[in-house]
This record gives structure tokens, sequence and C-alpha cells, in this order.
């Protein structure tokens, strides 16, 4: 018994099942990213802050849609040949097509590595200073003497786990620890849970001997043997911080009292966007201890420069221009937005400095650390700050998701491919004809995704 | 189908064709999103008609829709349908007259 | 198997096909579509268990709040269901209280299991994989692999979903619509956000969506490839033809969401602002997002699925009447060509009408007459649907059989949800009811005992196929008429309510606003009176009618015990069928033997006629079957063209 049209074609459809399904499947997934091409728009149009232009790496997304269309054409040749019985050539073509997708996946990680490590910092009058974290970027909070601990009644979202929450980010060693009832302990997986029976004990004994309802929340209050310094990334604490708090929680709802030693953030700046700063000569960024005079200057510059530029290339000969320059994307993006290319202002000719290139951080390491200025931002200037990830906005956001999402499917595909050269080999002596429907659809969901990267790359590195 | 082996040398051929316009069209979108139309929008327009172009090329060759099955056309034409809809109807709740939408 | 079949080449590399697989080849991971089928409706069915034992804990909050629930120390105690139930929902509730979160939890995992764990799985899944290929007459389904990993995709999401109630953080809370903000920032700040309820409930969706499109790739896959020689498009039963429509709309309609469950997602859990605007406070702090998203975006591409699949509850039940209706009325289904075209209508405006749910968002007026100009429109393919199945009783001498009664109660019952459905389609009376027990009330009419007793109707009709033994009628009808009485008690004060301006979402079930709930009219007055007969004190207003829809609730949970009774005593003990074609019907899956084997069918089948040739004048039987030349005789596979030439076409 067999399934019919699994080879051939039924006589009234012209289609073989297969054939069938793929071209099913496409339609979902035309859906699929046509929900998120229109995100997308909406998303666009909705935007409240400048839509980024060029700011991608268009180099690596050049590369990868050149490596994209060629793998098209590798995939459709060795269903050329399979179909002529040129074996070898078949599994050429089917190799290659499999190495340019891993090819496109590597560039993917170069580009996303970059993202991850590159930082932008909303200052608080809109001022945006993007660039490098040298050290990374931790809180440090001391003079803490005792862990202020919960645990929960009943299991919760969040409940007392300080071994794998709060000691990793003690400086220098984790000292001994004493006990509400006066017993000395290291704080460790063992004694910890023996510690949280123990508090949970006491509060269902409570419960029954007061006829609670529930079982209450039970604190529990551990003093360190010597003061304690944590040194933490604010992703790892509940709630940010106010600055000069007095108290932080961790994500396992421990608290601890002390003092914040250092909430300040150094920050190598590459660039600074003040298209949203209401009043761009007193932006924050000019402060003394920040960017300071010189770099005001080298932006006054840039931008009387880029004024000029844009009077002489659409002045109307009347004094004014035949385009409005606020309404100007890239016009506004030239007057203010200035890459800082060196750890010092230069006086900037003519010549181009102006030009907001895309300026992909790729490669930037240690032996590049001077080549920006190091600002020391304090936490009070400080409206948002992260990396360029989905949560900086709604353009990474979309970006990271429609690029991740085309990732998994560049990934099942080559995966899928690889299988039929790899594993039907039977198929391929018995019975090539069927193998060859099975490369024709792989084939077809390979060109869809090329298809979607055709729309992707100018959408988001280039437009 | 080309399935004769002179129909599948010829087929070849065109497939090597094909890759080589979208390669060039590849430069000239890249190029073109350098060049400062009147507005971004226009640039944004003419993006897009390349990339569409470029797309219909790989559905129409690569993906040979240029010779299919009736079905598979009706099949595309509902979700194309479904895909305008979901496009235009939500772009257009943001560009109401009142402008209640955007928030 | 038919000619053209004949005609490729057997090569295959299926060496499973040449031995008997083992039982768990056979009824565990196996790729024969009526065992996925039935898999399929089994889960359904205990889905659809659970859901509706949640919804008892609501009522009861509703109807009784701050009480503690009934048999709650009992059940607590015992051995080991105890032990699951405290760690599932006793946890949640001191002293057998339902509270605000409990409630919240209830309520948004009640309507997902229902939806898209319960129905889709048994009215769609279950259904169209058990009958479909018997009825177009072919061997199996295009692809048996992928079918079987479509019901093990189905099998985790549901996994998944159960599993979140044992999470520390308990299960979603959020409403089965899942609106950001609110969704996208409750409960961000947790100890490890990958163990939360909302992620687990976000990452089952999209493995219940993937097993959904690949579900429906094989069904519309095998409709347009397999159909038996003769069987063409326009002699394809009317429940291959909307199933075929359900499909298409699974498939393109479930996307968009899967795109707000990963959005929403991202949201949660790398912090983006997708459904997030700018300057979002949460306790008068401001939240540490860039904001930039919109609210707004969520509610479309979540409705862009959620009006289709409304579409997708209720076409299986109409599928299931089309073949119910006509083998007891004995009469060809009437209209069937305009059934046909009403059915691809509706599927094709369904996906146009979807932000009549958003008419409140601020969307702006022109949207909202263009919506509510398609919302109406659309009504119009549902009452011909409707009509036809009406217009078939006409004249029929009607077996009251259980699905027969069941089908029967379906009409009225989908009517009233219809029809109230209108009011709702125009802005100006939405505005008073959105959000409402009204809104509850409507669907809930469509789906319960529209939706639900269809498929009742379904497993009465197609269990004899299956295990070769009928249901018991008289079980059957002591499930039938506690189910009608208790559902109308639950879901008809709703309307009442609603219109009195009840919220949908109240978990005390609005005790604490006097100023709607103590409003009174004549059926909270015969409500309390009724009560009163009893000696049980119910108030006259609003809120005794909560009362009266959690007696209705427990009068339709008894109705259900003979329902369970009959379906697992039936299998050894049912009255056996002497025929494999027991109730005379003409469709193709009775010409099957019964059980149908693996493989189906024993004969060449052809159709050479249409799917409900009955009472035909001038015959001594009254029923044609499909795959027979003349009464008792199966056709030639000679005797039609070889190339179904009219097939293609419809
Ligand atoms: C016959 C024509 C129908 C019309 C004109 C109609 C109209 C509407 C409208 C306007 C709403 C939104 C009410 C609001 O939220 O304020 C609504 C809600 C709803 N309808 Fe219908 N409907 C129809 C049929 C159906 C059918 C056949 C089903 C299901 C099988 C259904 C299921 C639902 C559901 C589930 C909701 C509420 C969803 C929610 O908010 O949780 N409707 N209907
Ligand atoms: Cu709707």
């Amino acid at each position: 018994m067999d399934i019919p049209y699994t080879v051939t074609a039924r006589p009234d459809t012209g289609l073989y099942n297969a054939k069938v399904g793929i071209w099913l499947f496409l339609a979902s997934e035309v859906m699929l990213f046509g929900g998120l091409f229109s995100s997308y728009i909406f998303l666009r149009v909705g935007a409240d802050y400048p839509w980024p232009v060029h700011e991608l790496n268009v180099t690596l997304g050049f590369i990868n849609t050149l490596v994209l269309i060629g793998s098209s054409v590798t995939v459709l040749l060795a269903w050329a040949s399979l179909k002529l019985r040129r074996i070898g050539a078949y599994k050429l073509y089917m190799l290659i097509t499999v190495l340019c997708a891993a090819t496109f996946m590597v560039n993917k990680t170069f580009e996303y590595k970059a993202k991850f490590e590159h930082y932008s910092v909303t200052l608080t009058d809109g001022t945006i200073l993007t660039g490098h974290l040298p050290h990374g970027y931790s809180l440090e909070f001391g003079d803490v003497k005792t862990l202020n601990l919960t645990v929960a009644g009943k299991t919760s979202a969040v409940d007392a786990d300080p071994v794998k929450y709060v000691l990793p980010y003690v400086k220098g060693d984790v000292p001994k620890f004493r006990t509400e009832a006066g017993e000395e302990i290291t704080l460790d997986a063992a004694s910890f849970a023996k510690l949280k029976a123990e508090a949970h004990a006491k509060a269902v004994e409570k419960a029954k001997a007061e006829q609670l309802k529930e079982v209450p929340n039970w604190s529990v209050k551990l003093t360190a043997a010597a003061p304690l310094t944590f040194s933490v990334p604010p992703s790892k604490l509940l709630a940010k911080p106010a600055p000069g708090a007095t108290m932080i929680a961790f994500r396992d709802g421990t608290s601890v009292e002390g003092r914040m030693i250092n909430d300040k953030m150094t920050l190598e700046v590459d660039g600074v966007d003040l298209r949203a700063t209401p009043d761009k000569e007193k932006s924050l960024a000019w402060n003394e201890h920040y960017l300071g005079s010189a770099w005001k200057k080298a932006f006054i510059e840039q931008r009387d420069h880029a004024i000029a530029e844009f009077n002489e290339k659409y002045g109307d000969g009347k004094g004014g221009t035949t385009r409005d320059p606020n309404k100007s994307a890239t016009h506004q993006k030239h007057q203010f937005f200035m890459h800082l290319h060196s750890a010092k202002p230069e006086s900037h000719g003519a010549d181009g400095a102006h030009k907001a290139e895309a300026h992909a951080p790729a490669g930037h390491g240690e032996a590049h650390a001077s080549h920006h200025p190091e600002v020391q931002l304090e936490r009070k200037d400080v409206q948002f700050f992260s990396n360029f990830t989905p949560k900086l906005n709604s353009y990474y956001a979309i970006y990271f998701t429609l690029t991740g999402l085309h990732g998994m499917h560049v990934v099942a595909g080559a995966l899928v491919l690889a299988y039929f050269l790899v594993c039907n080999g039977r198929m391929l002596r018995e019975d090539p004809e069927r193998l060859a429907n099975r490369v024709e659809v792989g084939g077809l969901f390979w060109h869809f995704v090329d298809l979607v990267w055709i729309f992707l790359f100018p959408l988001l590195y280039l437009l | 189908m080309a399935d004769s082996p002179q129909e599948i040398q010829k087929a070849v051929r065109k497939i090597l064709w094909i890759g080589a316009i979208l390669i060039v069209f590849t430069v000239i979108t890249v190029a073109l999103s350098y060049v400062e139309l009147p507005s971004h929008s226009w640039n944004l327009i003419v993006g897009m008609i390349v990339a569409t172009f470029k797309a219909a090329l790989v559905a129409l060759v690569f993906m040979h829709l240029n010779h299919e099955a009736k079905l598979i056309y009706k099949i595309l034409a509902f979700t194309t349908v479904f895909a305008l809809a979901i496009f235009l109807l939500i772009y257009f709740t943001s560009l109401d007259p009142l402008e209640f939408a955007r928030f | 198997m038919s000619a053209a079949a004949h005609t490729h080449d057997h090569t295959h590399d299926h060496a499973h096909d040449h031995h008997e697989p083992g039982f768990i080849g056979k009824y565990v991971f196996s790729t024969d579509h009526k065992v996925i089928g039935i898999q399929y409706a089994i889960s359904g069915l205990l889905f659809l268990l659970f859901g509706f034992f949640l919804m008892l804990l609501m009522r009861w909050s509703i109807a009784y709040p701050g009480q503690p629930i009934p048999g709650f120390d009992i059940v607590s105690r015992l051995p080991v269901i105890g032990g699951i139930f405290n760690e599932m929902i006793g946890r949640w509730a001191p002293g057998g209280v339902v509270n605000g979160e409990l409630y919240n939890m209830l309520g948004a995992m009640h309507g997902t299991i229902m939806v898209f764990l319960g129905i889709v799985p048994l009215g769609f899944a279950g259904f169209v994989n058990f009958v479909m290929p018997l009825q177009i007459g072919t061997i199996d389904m295009a692809f048996p692999r992928l079918n079987m990993w479509s019901y093990w995709l189905f099998f985790i999401s549901g996994v998944g979903m159960l599993a979140s109630f044992f999470l520390g953080t308990g299960s979603v809370q959020t409403g089965w619509t899942m609106y950001s903000p609110l969704a996208s920032t409750t409960a961000v700040a947790v100890t490890n956000i990958w163990m939360h309820g909302h992620t687990w409930w976000l990452l089952s969706m999209v493995f219940n969506i993937s097993a959904s499109l690949l579900g429906s790739v094989n069904v519309i896959t095998t409709v347009i490839n397999l159909r038996a020689k003769g069987m063409s498009w326009m002699r394809m039963p009317f429940f291959c033809w909307a199933m075929f429509i359900v499909a298409f709309l699974l498939l393109l309609a479930f996307p968009p969401l899967e795109v707000a469950a990963l959005l929403q997602f991202s949201d949660r859990v790398f912090g983006s602002s997708f459904f997030l605007p700018t300057g979002l406070m949460e306790g008068g702090q401001h939240l540490d997002i860039s904001g930039g998203g919109s609210p707004l975006l969520y509610q479309h591409l979540f409705w862009f699925l959620a009006h289709p699949e409304v579409y997708v509850l209720i076409l299986p039940a109409f599928a299931i009447l089309a073949e119910v209706i006509p083998a007891n009325t004995r009469r060809p289904l009437w209209g069937y060509k305009a059934m046909v075209y009403g059915g691809l209508t509706l599927g094709f405006l369904s996906f146009l009408v979807w932000a009549h749910h958003m008419y409140l968002t601020g969307m702006g007026t022109m949207m909202s007459t263009y919506f509510q100009i398609t919302t109406v429109l659309i009504s119009v393919p549902s009452v011909i649907l409707l009509t036809g199945l009406m217009i078939s009783l006409y004249g029929g001498s009607i077996r009251f059989t259980p699905q027969m009664l069941f089908a029967s109660a379906f009409l009225p019952m989908f009517g009233i949800g219809g029809l109230t459905g209108l009011p709702l389609a125009f802005t100006f009376i939405d505005l008073a009811l959105h959000d409402t027990y009204y809104v509850i009330g409507h669907f809930h009419y469509v789906v319960a005992p529209g939706s639900i007793f269809a498929f009742f109707a379904g497993v009465y009709h197609w269990y004899p196929k299956a295990t070769g033994r009928k249901m018991n009628d008289l079980l059957g009808k002591l499930h039938f008429w506690p189910s009608l009485v208790g559902m109308n008690l639950v879901f008809a004060p709703m309307f009442i309510q609603g219109m009195g301006g009840f919220h949908r979402r109240w978990y005390d079930g609005g005790k604490y606003f006097e100023q709607t709930s103590s409003a009174s009219n004549w059926f909270t007055e015969l409500t309390s009176g009724f009560f009163g007969l009893f000696g049980m004190e119910v108030p006259n207003n609003l809120l005794g009618l909560n009362v009266l829809m959690t007696f209705g609730a427990i009068i339709l949970m008894l109705g259900q015990v003979p329902f369970i009774l009959n379906f697992f005593l039936s299998i050894k003990g049912g009255e056996k069928v002497t025929s494999d074609n027991p109730w005379n019907c003409t469709t193709l899956e009775w010409a099957t033997p019964t059980p149908p084997p693996h493989g189906n069918f024993t004969f060449d089948i052809v159709a050479v006629r249409g799917p409900y040739e009955y009472s035909v004048p001038g015959m001594n039987q009254d029923y044609f079957p499909q795959w027979e030349s003349e009464p008792g005789k199966a056709a030639e596979p000679s005797a039609v063209p070889s190339a179904p030439a009219a097939a293609a076409h419809h």
C-alpha cells in the first residue's frame, strides 16, 4: 500500500504531493513574514525617534546577500545535475549550498556579537551617547553587614536562593555568616537548604498556631563575619536602584542595606546623537567632566559645515532652500549626529568629516581603546541605557526578530539540504527521481529564504 | 517542467543569467540607497520597487512560478490578498483622520 | 486504490509498510490517520473536561465569592490526586477560597485550553484525520509521518500548558487574549523569567501553532491530491469542504499569532518594547524600557488570527452536521452548492473583519466603519450555512438518535449565538456591551451548545465505524437533555447580566459593584422565586443570576457523566453493528470494513455520484451510496473516465 502521487504528478492537478505541501507551507511562511513586515511598518510609522538608516554593517549585509543568491543558484544547479544523473556535480553543488548557509550564519554571528558589545546611553536631556564599556558595567555597593532573605511560604516567582543569585557578586572572598541562632556557617547550597527548611518549618508552625489560612513568608537574617562589597550588573537586580540608593534587592528577593560606592558608568564614546536634545549647545554631553567644550566646538563645526553644504546643494538662490531642512532625515543626521574617531577632537577641515557613514564597531578591541574619549557618566544623568539588543529601541527589536527568525530558517533549510546530501544515499542510487523531487522541494524553501532576505537587506540595512 | 536533458541545459543557462542579474541589482540597490532623492520616502519606494523586481525574478524563475499548476496560483493569490490585508489595514489604522490610533 | 495510483512505480523505502508494527508503533507513535484522529479526539475531550473543571471553580467563586469550594478539603487529602490538585490549584486557594490571582489563572487557562487544546484538536484535527481520508476514498493522509509529528507537537504544547500550573509562578494570569501592555509587563521582575508561567504559555503556543500549521498542510494536500477516482470537487461531502476551508484558515491566520507570541516573548524576556508605548508607567514608576511600540499592534496580530479562529471553531460543527442531518432525516442536504460557496465566502471574509474586536481601542472611525461593514457582510454566509441545515430537516422522516438530538439542538443554539453577535457588530452598541458578560454569552452560545454539541453528534455518529459498536441510546439521551438544560441555564442569563453592565472579568461576580448588581427585573424575580421554593435565599437582582448559572454548570457537569460512561463502556459492551454501514449512509467512509484496517478499503473505490443521494425517487432503498453503480453493487473503476476531468474545477 502506497500513498499515491509521491513521485509522479496527479494528472488533473499536475502536482505531486510534496509540491503541494511545500507551497502551502510557503504560503503560511508568507503570512508569518507578512505579520512581521507589517509590524515593521507599524513600528516605523509610529516611531518617535529618527529611524536608523545605514546604521548596520552594510558590507557584511551585502556579502551575505551575495552568498544567499549564490546558494540559490547552486541549489538549482544541484537539482539540474541530479536530473541529468551527474551525481558528482550534484554532490558538489549541494555541498557548496550548505557551505554558503554556514558562511551566512558566521557573518551573522559577527554582526550580532558586535551589536551585543556596543552600548547606547540616553541622558536625561535626550542626548544619546554610543560607545563601549571597557570594564563592563557593574554597580559597586559596599558596607553590607547582613543579608535579608525572604523564604516564600508557598512557591512563588521570587524565592530566596542567595547561593545562586547573591554570592556570585561578592567582591573578594565570601566570608562566613552567622545565623540568627548564632551559628557560624559557610553559605553554600547544602547549608542554605537546611536554613530554608528550618525557616519553612517555622512558618508552617506559625500558621498552625495562629490559624492562618496561608503559610506566611519567613524572613531570615544572615550576618556576615566581615563587611561585604558587591559588584553587580544592574540586570541582576530586581529593580534598577535609584541614584544613591541605600538598599538593593537581588533577583531572588534578597535585599541588603549599605552604601553605593560607585554607580558611575565608564563609556568609551564613539558617537553623540543630539537629534532629540532640545538645546543642542546645552547638552549634558558638553559638561566639562564629560566630553567638554573641545568636542562641543567640533560638533558646532560639523553642524555649520553640514548646514552650509545643505544650503549650497539645495539653495534656491533667494536665501531659502528647495527642501525643508527639518524634514530631511539625512540632513538632520549630518547636523546632529557626530562620530568620534579619536581620543581628542582634531580640528576638522571641510573634507567630509561630517559624513555619518555606517560605523560598525566590528573588531573593536582593547587595542582601539584609546581611540575614543572615555567619560564617567553619573547615574543621575542617565535615563536609559542598553547594548544594541532588542531592548534598545523598536528598530533593533524588529531587526533582531526579523533577522533572527530568518537565520533560523537558513539553519533549518541548510539542515534539510544537508540531510538530503548525507542521509539519502540509498534513494540516490535506487530512486533518483524521487530524490530530485525532494531536492526541488527543499530548493523551493531555500529560494523563499533568499526571497525574504531580498526584502530584509534594504529594509534593515539601507533604507 | 523542464525534463528532457536539452531543456535542463537551457534552464541551467537561464539560472546563471538570472543569478548574475540579481547580483547586479543588489549592487544597484546599495548604490541607490546612498543617493539622496527628494525625500527619504522616495528612496524607500525606489528601493522597494527594485527589491520587488528581484523577488519576482526569484519567484518566477528560481521557483518556476512562470509555469506552475493553476492550483498553486490560486493558493498564492489568496495568500497575497490576506498578506496585503494585514499590511494595509493595520497601516490604515495608524493613519485615521482623527489620529486616535497613534499612541 | 484508484487506477491512477497503480500507474506509478512502487519503489519506496518504507520498511514499516511490510511488517506489523508493535503496540507502540500501532497506537502511540502511529502514522495511521485513524489512530492519530482518535488520539487527537481523546486528547481534545480530556482537555475539554479539564477546562470545564477550571470553569466550575470560576463559577463557584462568582456565585459564592470568599466561600470555600465545597469538597476542597476532601479532594486535597486524597492520596495522589490530592497532591497533584494541591500543587496545581490548592496552593493558590488558601482554605479553599478562590482569590483574584487564582481566578485570573483559571480564566486565562480555561480560555486557552478550551480553544486551542480542546475544540480545535477534537473538532478539527480529530474528526478530519479520522473521517476525511475515508470520505475522499484514500488510504491515508498525504504525509503520514508529518501527521504523527503534528500530533506530538500538539501534545508537547498541551503538556507545557498544564505544567505551567506547577511552576513557582503558577500559570499565566492575563486572560486568554494576553493583551499587552499588561501581559508584557506583569511579573517580569522575577528570579528566573524562563521558569515563568507566561513564558511557558508563549512557548507552548508556538508549539501549538506549529502543530496546526503542519496539520493543515497535510489536510489540504490530501484533499487536493488524494481524492479517489471519480471524487470530483463537487462530489466531495460538505464535511470535507468545510474542513478544507478550516485548514486554510489555520494555515494563513495562525502565523500572525505566532508573530504576536514571539514579539510578546521578546518583550518579556529580552526587554524589547514592541507593544509598549513610550513613557509607560507602572505603580508610579517609569518602566525601564525604551518604549516606541504600540499595544494596538498586539491586538491586530492577535485578532487577525482570532477572528478566523472562531470560524475554525464553528465550521467543523457545520461539517459534522452536514453528515449527521441527512443521515438521520433521510433527505439530501439542502443547497449543497450554496453551502459550499457560502463556506468559501465565509472563509475569505473571515480574514477581513478582525478589528470588530477592537472598536473600543480608539482605532478611529474610518476603520471602524470598514470593519462594521465587513462584519455585517460575513453574517450572510453564516446564515446561508445555518439555513441549509435547517431546511434539510423539512419533509424528512427524522430518526431521533442521540446524534440527531444534538444536531437539532445545535440549530437554535447557534442561531442565538449568531444573532446576538449581530448587535455587537455595530460600534455604537458595542460601546456598551464590549467586555461585558453579553459578549461572553454571545460566543459561548456559538461554541458550547453550538460547536461542542455538534462534536458530540459526531462522536455518536462515527463511533460505530471506529469501534464496531454503537453507543447506548438511553445514556445518549441522558447525556443530551441535562446538557441542553445546563448550557442554557449557564449562558442565557449572561445576556441579561451583560446588558446590565457586568464586566467579564470580575472574580467576585460583581459583589463589590452594587450600583450595577442591584438591578432587578422579571427574570431575576423568577430566579429568586424559584430558588425560594427550595428554601434557598437568592437575591432578587443580577447577583442572584450567578447562583442560577452555577447550578446550571453543575447540571451540565452531571450531564457529562452518562457520556463518559457511555464512551468507555460501549467499547466492549455496546450493541455490535451488523453491517459496515449501520446508519445506511451514502458517503465513502461507510464502504470500509469495520473498524477500517490499515489502508482502509478492501476494493478499488470509485465515486460515481454525489454525496447526499437519500430518498432518490423510484428506488426501493432510501439511500444510494456514492460507491455503488446500482444498489448493492460497487462500481467498477472503469465506470468513470480515467482522469476525472471535472475534478480540476469547481
Ligand atoms: C454570525 C456572526 C457573528 C458576528 C456578527 C459576531 C460579532 C462579534 C463581535 C462584534 C464581537 C466583539 C465583541 C466585543 O468584544 O465587544 C464578537 C466576539 C466574539 N465572538 Fe462573535 N460574531 C459572530 C459569530 C461568531 C462565531 C461563529 C463565533 C465562534 C465560533 C464567535 C466567537 C466570538 C468570540 C470567541 C468572541 C469574543 C472574544 C473575546 O473577546 O474574548 N462569534 N463577535
Ligand atoms: Cu470576531
